[in-house]
């Protein structure tokens, strides 16, 4: 019999076919069928021969002692090891007649593992006697049976008879093999790799794959040319190239060993903030190699010597020094650059913005890329769930090594699995109308206070702002200028640290049902307040600065980001010194209430985001902007390094990793990326270059260079196809208008999909559950027979029998129990269950007992089977007439 | 052909990790296939499985003779699973072998029992772990049968995206 559960997991087809398996309990009958022992596949016959088959299984009984019973048991496998040493062994109870359906006897098969273990002796005293073969049999077996798990049905058609198993074992081992062999060879590898077996039978199977493969390799083709060999021979040697650089790479990569001990002690919820920031950089350290080598290196060649004088608060401020160096936009030339040997030119204005451009929509692309995996992974297959079972199986990490970390896991987990169960009563408890009321009401303050703290700050900011815009014009000393920049940064980070604390002080006076709305909710308030700012201040440059008519606006942008970006690193170092350090001082020392404070991951990850959103805004107005990213944010991961060993504690509540980092990284895409794309596309297209300094003095628009390039290249009749692509691609409307319809229908097919796919799937659980119904009818349907029929030979038995032990019924039951136990069992329990019913059965038993209760147990498989047939016909009437349409 | 998901030099890591734990017992050549098995106290003092709870099981599950004692092969096994790169259904299916305690291919009742209290160091009171345990089993229990099947648990893991990074163990 084949699983089909097992078949409609495993098989993808199964997934999408568009029917409903109809014919499914058809194709279970005939599979039924086929799997007989012998050819009989007449229903009458089967019992017929059945029950001669069971006779002679009788009379097999004279091996070994202990085993007849244990040939009851769990089934097949017993009896194949015994075969060994006993001669073809008749055992009809096979797992043809396995059936899913029969329902599980817990107390019985439910033995603790001391019992086994104490069992165990005998038993190996006893496999000694049968042969050392048999017991590797057994052991193969137990494989052989969690292959069954695996395979598609087709293959694994299990037929426990003796006579005829090796010879399906090998059919069943050929076809596997045929079939693998069959597969290209990625496939085969990832085919082998699913199965759940040891390394030595997968190697077995491999070779024997590749014995196949070479075997109809060479009879179809006689001999190997040179040709392929050579081809074969530098496919292996590329392969093995690719996987020993991957392994040097991965040796390569950054902070591998300290991520491992931050897994460790805190597990992946704090890991995530570190993965994070390490995907940041990577993203930095690439914008700044693209920006380096196209736009700094030929202006390098270029320039000429700077002399302006450097002391220490332009580190600081940005200004002074570095105004004349390639940090700013200003710095660059808009010439051509020449090196005079041969006319090859470096057009810097086409460079600067093609640069640019193509590294935002590489970013572009590599979002929704990232995006759209980590959505794919995290969230489409959570339909209405609330998971507390995944909660408790899937909670436990195994990363975490660290002995403190475990014990402090556990008690977390502990106080979690308390709280939820807490949860379900107050669940119980309504509120009433009023309560319900006053609930909402203090939400809506909530929300209403923070928006308005936000707008608050975005006010001031811009006040500030166009304050120190005038204060610049006035005529101070340099160096008192330069001081008075710093304001505007060191306010804004002051609000950046300090309003979320405050929001965080609403969290004390609302009350949310679930923990996690709460933490959205400050999320969000978050985001709302960080990304205000950055539009505000993005409106006055964009607003005020661009158009003050000043000297190279452009480079004072620049500057302005700097200050931000430096600003903000110094007040996160401070951060986590005062917040984390000085707590920790304070919650160990002074006031023990407070404990050790937590890694607060939301707050740390909105960080690196807001500070990610200016290094993008500012690529454009200062094209080595990444490489500040770069050093701060190498700083930044040491010092939060240490700081967290040190200081803190893994965060108490539940984290789910993998979907906050999703969420994050949307933050990251949606009001962060597209923001800054906004502002590119209106600086590019709308604003007037400054007229003194740049690459793109004298133009009215930044893609007016792009256009008079495309003019100059529309004279040159070999680059025609260029200025096609650009008419009518990237400057036409209806392109654009085409591209959005397509992609819109697609979304729509695609939805579609997923609502058809939901229907089926609600189908499918149905289908289950009925099944899990049908099972429990027929297995009471069973149980009435087996006490009906079974009274009279069991009361003789249990006169006759001098302990407790009720064979014959405890038989019947094993029966059932091992009837339904389709496979993968673990060898040893099956020893000791063989064995626990073996001992008893020594003891208390003599053979004379045997012979008598054994018509019993045959009766008992014969009523069994006639019963699971007739449910079967039932069952296949029902399924037709369900899925009549 | 890549057979496991090793490649050349972790897999040599990997069996100097194994032979660091016994080195008078593992031989450097394994050319003639020496059968040498180390004892379940020594693979369960290992770093990476010391604190786990779960390392007894772990072992268990990996180990051929079903008691923890494990042969390199065993060993290379049980990493493999482990590992980064290791199919979403093959970790799920020894993981259910690990929750599984008493072998019988269904995670019943007091398997999960056993769980909870592995979990949480016997901190919550029968009750509780009774109620939870009802709680998992009414909620991952598909085909109504009373415990959970490898069908039933793997069906669970799709839903659970972070399964796939806690089942790991990095070497």
């Amino acid at each position: 019999m084949t699983y089909h559960y097992n078949e409609a997991f495993e098989n993808p087809d199964y997934h999408y076919s568009e029917t409903l398996e109809i014919d499914r309990s058809r194709e279970r009958n005939s599979s039924f069928h086929q799997n007989l022992p012998e050819s009989s596949l007449d229903d009458d016959s089967l019992y017929d021969s059945y029950e001669g088959r069971s006779g002679r299984g009788q009379r097999n009984q004279d091996y070994p002692m202990a085993i007849p019973m244990a040939s009851m048991q769990p089934g097949f496998r017993y009896s194949h090891s015994a075969s060994r040493s006993t001669g073809p062994n008749t055992n009809p109870y096979g797992n043809p007649h396995t059936n899913p359906s029969f329902e599980y006897e817990p107390e019985l098969a439910y033995t603790s593992p001391s019992t086994f273990h104490a069992v165990d002796g005998p038993y190996v005293r006893r496999s000694s006697d049968v042969s050392d073969g048999g017991s590797f049999s057994q052991r193969y077996n137990r494989r052989q049976a969690d292959l069954v798990y695996r395979m598609p049905s087709s293959l694994l058609r299990l037929d426990s008879n003796a006579e005829t198993y090796n010879k399906d074992k090998y059919k069943q081992e050929e076809k596997l093999i045929k079939n693998l062999a069959s597969m290209s060879s990625r496939e085969r590898v990832k085919a082998i790799q699913k199965t759940p077996k040891t390394m030595k039978e997968k190697r077995d199977i491999r070779n024997k794959v590749l014995m196949e493969k070479t075997k109809t390799f060479v009879s179809s083709s006689t001999r190997i040319n040179c040709c392929t060999q050579c081809l074969y021979k530098t496919a292996l040697f590329y392969r093995r190239f690719k996987n020993g650089l991957s392994e040097y790479l991965h040796l390569l990569q950054l902070w591998q060993k300290t991520l491992k001990v931050i897994r460790g002690k805190f597990g992946t919820s704090v890991l995530s903030y570190f993965v994070f920031l390490k995907w940041l950089l990577t993203f930095n350290i690439f914008s700044f190699l693209v920006n380096f080598s196209f736009i700094t290196i030929p202006q390098l060649i270029a320039s000429g010597p700077n002399n302006l004088s450097f002391n220490g608060l332009e580190l600081l401020t940005g200004a002074g020094y570095f105004k004349k160096t390639v940090l700013y936009y200003g710095f660059y030339t808009n010439s051509t650059i020449t090196k005079t040997e041969n006319n090859s030119s470096y057009n810097m204005q086409l460079a600067y913005i093609f640069t640019i451009g193509i590294y935002f929509i590489i970013c572009f692309f590599s979002l929704v890329y990232s995006m759209a995996k980590s959505f794919c992974k995290n969230f489409i297959n959570l339909q209405t769930y609330s998971g507390s079972a995944a909660k408790l199986l899937c909670i436990w990490d195994f990363n975490i090594t660290n002995e403190k970390a475990v014990k402090l896991k556990q008690s977390n987990l502990s106080t979690q699995i308390k709280e939820s169960l807490s949860e379900v009563t107050l669940e119980v408890l309504n509120l009433s109308l009023t309560q319900r009321i006053a609930r909402i009401a203090i939400h809506l303050v909530v929300w209403v206070a923070s928006l308005g703290i936000a707008a608050a700050c975005c006010a001031g900011v811009y006040f500030l702002s166009r304050n120190e815009l005038q204060l610049l014009e006035g005529n101070k000393s340099e160096l008192e200028n330069e001081a008075a920049t710093l304001v505007l940064p060191i306010v804004v980070s002051l609000l950046n640290l300090l309003i979320p604390f405050c929001f965080a002080l609403f969290g004390l006076i609302e009350k949310f049902q679930y923990p996690r709305h709460q933490l959205y909710a400050t999320i969000i308030r978050n985001v709302c307040l960080k990304i205000s700012i950055i539009g505000i201040l993005c409106y006055y440059w964009l607003n005020d600065v661009a158009t003050s008519e000043k000297e190279c606006w452009e480079s004072l942008v620049g500057q302005d980001i700097y200050r931000l970006i430096v600003i903000d690193f110094i007040f996160c170092l401070l951060g986590s010194f005062f917040g984390e350090f000085v707590r920790r001082i304070i919650g160990t020392k002074c006031c023990k209430k407070l404990g050790v404070p937590e890694f607060d991951i939301a707050r740390n990850v909105l960080d690196l985001i807001y500070t990610q959103t200016l290094a993008w805004i500012g690529i454009f107005f200062a094209p080595l902007m990444p490489a500040m990213q770069i050093i701060s944010f190498f700083i930044i991961f040491y010092v939060k390094k240490v700081s967290l060993m040190r200081n803190c504690q893994p965060p108490r509540k539940v984290w789910r990793a993998s979907q906050m980092t999703t969420l994050f990284i949307f933050l990251l895409f949606f009001p962060s990326f597209t923001g800054v794309l906004s502002v590119m596309a209106v600086t590019i297209w709308r604003l007037t270059p400054s007229k003194q300094c740049g690459p793109f003095q004298g133009l009215t628009s930044v893609i007016h260079a792009v256009s008079g390039w495309i003019h100059v290249l529309d004279s040159y009749s070999s680059s025609k196809w260029v200025v096609w692509i650009y008419r009518n691609l990237i400057g036409s409307v209806h392109f654009f208008f085409i591209l959005t319809v397509i992609v819109l229908i697609i979304t729509y097919l695609y939805w579609q999909i997923i609502e058809g796919r939901k229907i089926m799937v609600r189908l499918l659980h149905e289908q289950i559950i009925n099944e899990g119904k049908d099972k429990m009818f027929l297995l009471n349907k069973l149980r009435a027979l087996q006490t009906s029929k079974l009274d009279p030979p069991k009361g003789e038995q249990q006169e006759r029998s001098s302990s407790s032990y009720q064979p014959s019924r405890q038989d019947a039951l094993q029966m059932t129990a091992s009837l339904e136990r389709p496979f993968g069992r673990n060898g040893r329990d099956f020893y000791a269950e063989s064995s626990s019913a073996g001992i008893p059965e020594k003891t208390g038993l003599s053979p004379a007992d045997e012979e008598g209760h054994q018509p019993g147990i045959s009766e008992t498989l014969a009523l069994a089977l006639r019963a699971r047939q007739q449910a079967e016909w039932e069952m296949e009437d029902d399924d037709e007439e369900d899925f009549r349409p | 052909m890549r057979m496991k998901v090793y490649t050349f030099p972790s897999l040599s890591r990997l069996f100097y990790r194994y032979r660091d734990l016994a080195p008078q017992l593992v031989p450097l050549s394994y050319i003639d296939k020496p059968d040498v098995k180390l004892p379940y106290e020594l693979i369960g003092s290992m770093a990476e499985l010391k604190d786990n709870p779960f390392r007894q099981r772990i072992a268990e599950v990996f180990s051929e003779d079903g008691e923890g004692n494990m042969t390199l092969d065993d060993f290379l096994d049980m990493f493999s699973v482990l590992s980064e790169m290791a199919p979403r259904d093959l970790k799920a299916y020894y993981a259910f072998k690990i929750y599984d305690f008493n072998n019988d291919d269904y995670i019943c009742k007091s398997d999960l029992e056993k769980t909870v209290n592995k979990l949480t160091r016997n901190e919550l009171t029968p009750e509780e772990v009774c109620l939870v345990c009802d709680k998992v089993i009414d909620e991952a229990d598909q085909d109504n049968d009373g415990r959970l099947s490898v069908e039933d648990f793997q069906h669970m893991i799709v839903r659970a995206p972070d399964f796939l990074s806690t089942f790991h163990i990095r070497i």
